[in-house]
């Protein structure tokens, strides 16, 4: 069974550039009238990709799908979310999959993702910490050695 | 999993945008001044700047300015509650990214929702979802379904479990069936949304000819606007300049008096001679006596209306109801020009097709007029009298768009075509009084058809004699027996002398008239007859040189052009021939007699005694019909179509009960 949603495993196996390339081509030669699932075909295409900026312009494209055509904007949220979540911007991310879980409280993929996200933000805001606080700590050493090389002299 | 990205928050933006125009340095000071939060809003104002010059499209630019401004609010939150909120949000690399990097800025700028949107969220009731279709468009591999299995291992803990049914305690051969129905069901799953995938896109593209079609409706309606506008600037050009002439004239007579006792006894001569000089060489037009040429209006239109062109093919676009009794004979000039009309109710009409409404009447026939003609402003009606009439149109005293002449009150919006349903005032019985140019009177019997071309007028009669008129002359310069022909065709083709005066053709109907049809072109002449047959003659020689034998009812219709000879006949057939060989090109028939029948360059037209035009496509070989009958409701004015003409895709036709149609075809 195919899944109607992708999982967040989905989106972290790239495409051969040559499938991307085939979905770009056909994105490009549908020009003003592209269909909504070659648009979207190439959104995704692009947003598992392991270019940011190729990614970045993938949640560009899901974003336009959302705004023109309402009927896909419960599933749009999803892939925002997911889009957003590997950019690494859990704010967003969040903010959609939210949506989301309150228009479908037992969405599976929905639900695993907000435990990702909530991981990811933890375990990265936990190495900020980590950070901040060892340089804070270095800093004071450095200081307070210094302080008592001064003090000293 | 986002271990490849390296987090520098000067990372560049999307590859498809040009970059904002910044110096490089400026990130680095930026970072520097972090916490003052005035050169943060100048840092937004900046984003603005650059940006909002980068997008020009109005809707994507104000939700650009919307997003920033929600950036704004943030920035302006005071430090400590923005932190405190953001770091239970998300990370600080996110945090820096979305605060710092300008293009990370302007990517969210454009990729973010507004929260009205995201509030607006429809149920769904998609067939399959878009990620499906994704799924179904890329190539199918065979291990699909196992790479699949094996991502789905690798987040398992995400997913809860995939659908693992694979039972390891089956024997092999039954876990190899199992992973082949696994297999087939994948497939024939993948072919449903694939199948609804192709649904969805018909759909779309429906949707988009809706779109496109209420676009070209919008156009189309200004181009009829463009046109109304047209004809009067037109209407108001020709007064200007007729004006001028007048003005012209006037300061013209001022100045021949002036001078005038000096040299009068040349004058005298010159007048004379000029008088002999018409005289001698004057067309005939001028001849006729007529007072004073001064309203000298061009009924001819400057520019050529196209609107019917992209109308609908087979839509209406008037409909007339012009005489009370049958439609014997119509023609006109050109689309949207001028059409005349002749019916049994002893009546020849003129109708401004554009304004659609009568301009006046040709009198002067003593019977009905049977066959007519329009070409620029010269019309050519024969009649049952026996005589055929000539007119200039253009000696009408008729201002196509204002109604001063035609009528005093101030209905002037009687002009707009649309409101045909109010009755068309009545025209002025003087308005046509300076058109009749001369007749023609040697016929002995009805004039049923004629045809004019240049200075040649052919006309046809139940004399059984077609004669030949000089238009310059006005008289008959040739006489040509269709009988006389006839018989030298019998003589000449018939070996056999026992019976030397049996007829080529069939025994004539007395019903139809004997010459049905005929087309003159330079010293070409064809015509149709009651003896079911098409002669064509050389206007120089008098003679048939040749004829052709195939249909087998009186012949009504028929009209050539460089290749093709088309003939309507009552046997209910229209034939093509090719003139080159005189072999029939093509034929087809229809449930009736061809009473008309007409082509352009497109599309031959036949009136074959019912309430349809039959319409015939050259270019794709379509029949279809056209015509009042065509569409089953709303036919109130429907009756058996008698006439019919085509001129560039605009078709007209006159009915059994007197009324005129006119369709885009």
């Amino acid at each position: 069974m195919t899944p109607s949603l992708p999982y967040a495993a989905d989106v972290e196996s790239p495409l051969k550039p040559d499938e991307l390339d085939v979905l770009r081509h056909q994105y490009e030669r549908e020009g003003e009238y592209v269909g909504l699932q070659t648009k979207f075909n190439y959104a995704w295409g692009l947003i598992k990709s392991n270019q940011r900026p190729e990614q970045q312009e993938g949640v560009r494209l899901l974003s336009e799908i959302f705004r023109s055509s309402s009927e896909r904007r419960r599933e749009c949220l999803y892939y925002l979310a997911l889009g957003n979540y590997k950019l690494g911007n859990y704010a967003e991310a969040r903010r959609y999959n939210d949506f989301l879980l309150d228009l479908e409280p037992a969405n599976l993929q929905a639900g695993s993702l907000k435990e990702l996200i909530d991981e990811k933000v933890a375990k990265e805001g936990l190495m900020g910490v980590a950070i901040v606080g060892g340089l804070a700590v270095a800093a004071g050493v450095v200081g307070s050695m210094l302080f008592r090389g001064v003090r000293r002299r | 999993m986002t271990s490849e990205r390296s987090g520098s928050p000067v990372r560049r933006g999307r590859s498809t945008s040009p970059r904002p125009l910044s110096p490089p340095g400026d990130d680095a000071s930026i970072i520097d001044s972090l916490g003052d939060s005035r050169k943060l809003q100048a840092l937004g104002r900046k984003v603005t700047a650059t940006a909002g010059s980068l997008i020009n499209a109005e809707g994507v630019s104000q939700h650009y300015h919307h997003a920033l401004g929600e950036l704004h609010k943030e920035l302006r939150r005071p430090g400590l509650q923005r932190s405190v909120f953001s770091f239970a949000q998300t990370t600080p690399r996110d945090l820096v990214r979305s605060r710092i990097s300008v293009p990370e800025i302007q990517h969210r700028a454009l990729a973010s929702l507004p929260d009205e949107l995201l509030h607006n969220i429809p149920e769904d009731n998609n067939q399959y979802s878009l990620f499906q279709g994704f799924q179904a468009s890329l190539p199918e591999e065979p291990e699909q379904s196992q790479g699949h299995r094996k991502r789905g291992k690798r987040g398992q803990k995400l997913l809860g479990g995939l659908d693992d049914d694979e039972d390891p305690n089956a024997p092999p051969s039954m876990a190899k069936l199992k992973s082949k129905k696994h297999s087939l069901s994948h497939r024939l799953e993948m072919m449903g949304v694939r199948k609804h995938m192709c649904a969805t896109e018909i759909h779309e593209i429906d949707n988009k000819i809706a779109n496109l079609n209420t676009m070209r409706k919008i156009v189309l309606d200004r181009l009829a606007g463009l046109e109304m506008e047209e004809a009067d600037i037109e209407v108001d050009l020709l007064e200007v300049g007729n004006k001028i002439e007048d003005l012209q004239e006037e300061l013209d007579d001022a100045a021949a008096l002036a001078p005038k006792s000096p040299e009068s006894p040349e004058l005298t001569q010159e007048e004379e001679k000029e008088e002999t000089d018409g005289f001698m060489s004057e067309s005939i037009y001028q001849k006729i006596p007529s007072p004073k040429n001064k309203r000298r209006r061009a009924m001819r239109r400057i520019s050529m209306p196209i609107l019917h062109e992209h109308l609908e093919p087979g839509s209406k676009i008037k409909e007339i109801e012009a005489h009370t009794d049958v439609v014997t004979a119509l023609d006109f000039d050109s689309p949207w020009g001028t059409l005349v009309t002749a019916s049994l109710d002893d009546t020849v009409r003129v109708w401004d097709l554009s304004a659609g409404r009568c301009i006046g009447l040709l009198e002067g026939h003593l019977s009905s007029v049977r066959c007519l003609q329009v070409e620029d402003n010269i019309v050519a009606t024969g009649s049952m009298d026996a005589s055929i009439r000539l007119w200039d149109l253009s000696k009408a005293e008729y201002a196509p768009l204002d109604n001063r002449i035609n009528k005093s009150s101030e209905e002037d919006d009687g002009l707009a075509f649309e409101n045909s349903a109010d009755p068309p005032p009545p025209p002025p019985p003087t308005i046509m009084q300076d058109c009749p140019l001369f007749s023609l009177e040697s016929h002995v019997d009805e004039v049923t058809a004629l045809h004019f071309k240049g200075n040649t007028l052919v006309s046809g009669s139940s004399d059984k004699t077609l004669r030949q008129w000089d238009l310059v002359k006005g008289r008959c310069v040739q006489t040509l027996d269709v009988l006389w022909a006839a018989a030298q065709a019998t003589a000449t083709m018939n070996t056999n002398p026992a019976d030397p005066w049996k007829q080529t053709g069939r025994v004539t109907d007395t019903s139809a008239d004997f010459v049905g049809a005929l087309q003159v072109f330079d010293a070409a002449l064809a015509c149709g007859t009651a003896d079911c047959m098409v002669r064509l003659w050389d206007l120089r020689s008098g003679q048939v040189h040749r004829s052709l034998v195939g249909h087998t009812g009186p012949v009504t219709a028929l009209q050539f052009d460089d290749v093709h000879l088309v003939t309507g006949s009552l046997d209910r057939s229209i034939r093509i021939w090719d003139l080159r060989t005189g072999s029939i090109f093509d034929a087809y028939a229809y449930d009736h007699p061809v009473t008309s029948m007409m082509f352009d360059a497109r599309r031959i037209v036949t009136a074959a005694g019912e309430d349809v035009v039959k319409v015939y496509d050259k270019t794709d070989g379509r029949h279809w019909n056209c015509g009042p009958g065509a569409d089953e409701e709303d036919t109130p004015l429907s009756s058996t179509i008698e006439r019919v003409r085509i001129k560039e895709g605009y078709m007209v036709e006159g009915r059994k009960n007197g009324v005129i149609g006119v369709w885009s075809c």
